[in-house]
């Protein structure tokens, strides 16, 4: 599979493996490490449980605190109309005259035959 | 050559072919670690630990070489997101996790010759590194390359051609 001219990149890629193998650690000590750490897991384990259930809370708090920050009282002016207790004492008697144009002459009079 | 079917891998025989097969998973471990050889220690052990402890068990298909490429892959990557997963948290600052990239110490080890193929694989997508260092370092068919990488052979094949093309013209230009 590799090729005439995939030579160097052969030679490149052997001696990588040359400088590795020279850095490789001893595989009983390898062991031992991995042995070593299946003693302290159970503690490592809690640990991350623990972490990850403070950032479930975290997030539970921040997405609910987020949420209420974002839900905000709509209110259109427009279509509020408040009436106090007191109103009624505005009303006087007859200020329907005040309010109104008073007319002169019959109402259904047309204006075309003038 | 030591029997590796299923019936025979007893712990005693299973730890000889680990053994004999240490430094290339290593080295497999340090491609898929990016050169970080504490990361790479650490994907070997928990692999070492899953194999012992029979969480990850050879069924015979295949080599065992290859099989255990795979694990090792496959924890890389497990630890490489955990880590990711850490870095997020403020716990992260009390450890520092590995960046993926290689450590200070290993850069300087490094020749000029394997520092350049490094920097040029290190441009390389991760699928056609994997296959390149499986067949240029660990001597591995394509065929045993994919199923290392967990893809088709004509993926693995594809990966293949490119990834050498990009690192000839990488390490050519490197040259002049």
């Amino acid at each position: 599979m590799i090729e005439h001219d995939d030579h160097h990149v052969k030679q490149a890629f052997e001696a990588l493996r040359r400088e590795d193998a020279a850095g490789t650690p001893p595989f009983a000590a390898t062991i031992a490490a991995a042995r070593a750490r299946r003693t302290a897991r159970p503690r490592r384990r809690a640990l991350e449980l623990a972490a990850a259930v403070i950032v479930l809370v975290a997030v539970v708090v921040i997405s609910i605190r987020r949420e209420r920050a974002g839900v905000r009282l709509e209110i259109d002016l427009a279509t509020v109309r408040w009436q106090a207790p007191t109103d009624f004492l505005l009303n006087l008697p007859g200020d329907e005259l005040l309010r109104s144009v008073p007319q002169l002459g019959p109402r259904d009079l047309d204006r075309r035959t003038l | 050559m030591p029997d590796t079917t299923a019936c025979a891998m007893l712990p005693e025989a299973l730890q000889l072919e680990l053994d004999r097969l240490h430094a290339p998973a290593y080295g497999w471990a340090l491609a898929c670690c990016r050169g970080d050889r504490p990361a790479a220690e650490d994907a070997l052990q928990t692999t070492y630990l899953k194999i012992l402890d029979g969480r990850a068990r050879f069924d015979g298909r295949g080599s065992f070489r290859t099989w255990l490429f795979s694990v090792v892959r496959y924890t890389a990557a497990e630890l490489r997101r955990r880590n990711v997963f850490w870095r997020l948290l403020p716990l992260a600052l009390l450890a520092p996790a590995a960046d993926g990239r290689p450590d200070p110490a290993t850069a300087l080890a490094q020749s000029e010759t394997t520092g350049r193929l490094v920097a040029a694989l290190d441009k390389l997508p991760r699928r056609q590194r994997e296959v390149l260092h499986l067949v240029f370092y660990q001597d591995l068919t394509i065929a045993e390359a994919a199923a290392v990488a967990g893809v088709s052979v004509g993926t693995a094949r594809t990966h293949y051609e490119r990834g050498k093309a990009t690192l000839r013209t990488l390490l050519g230009e490197e040259r002049e």
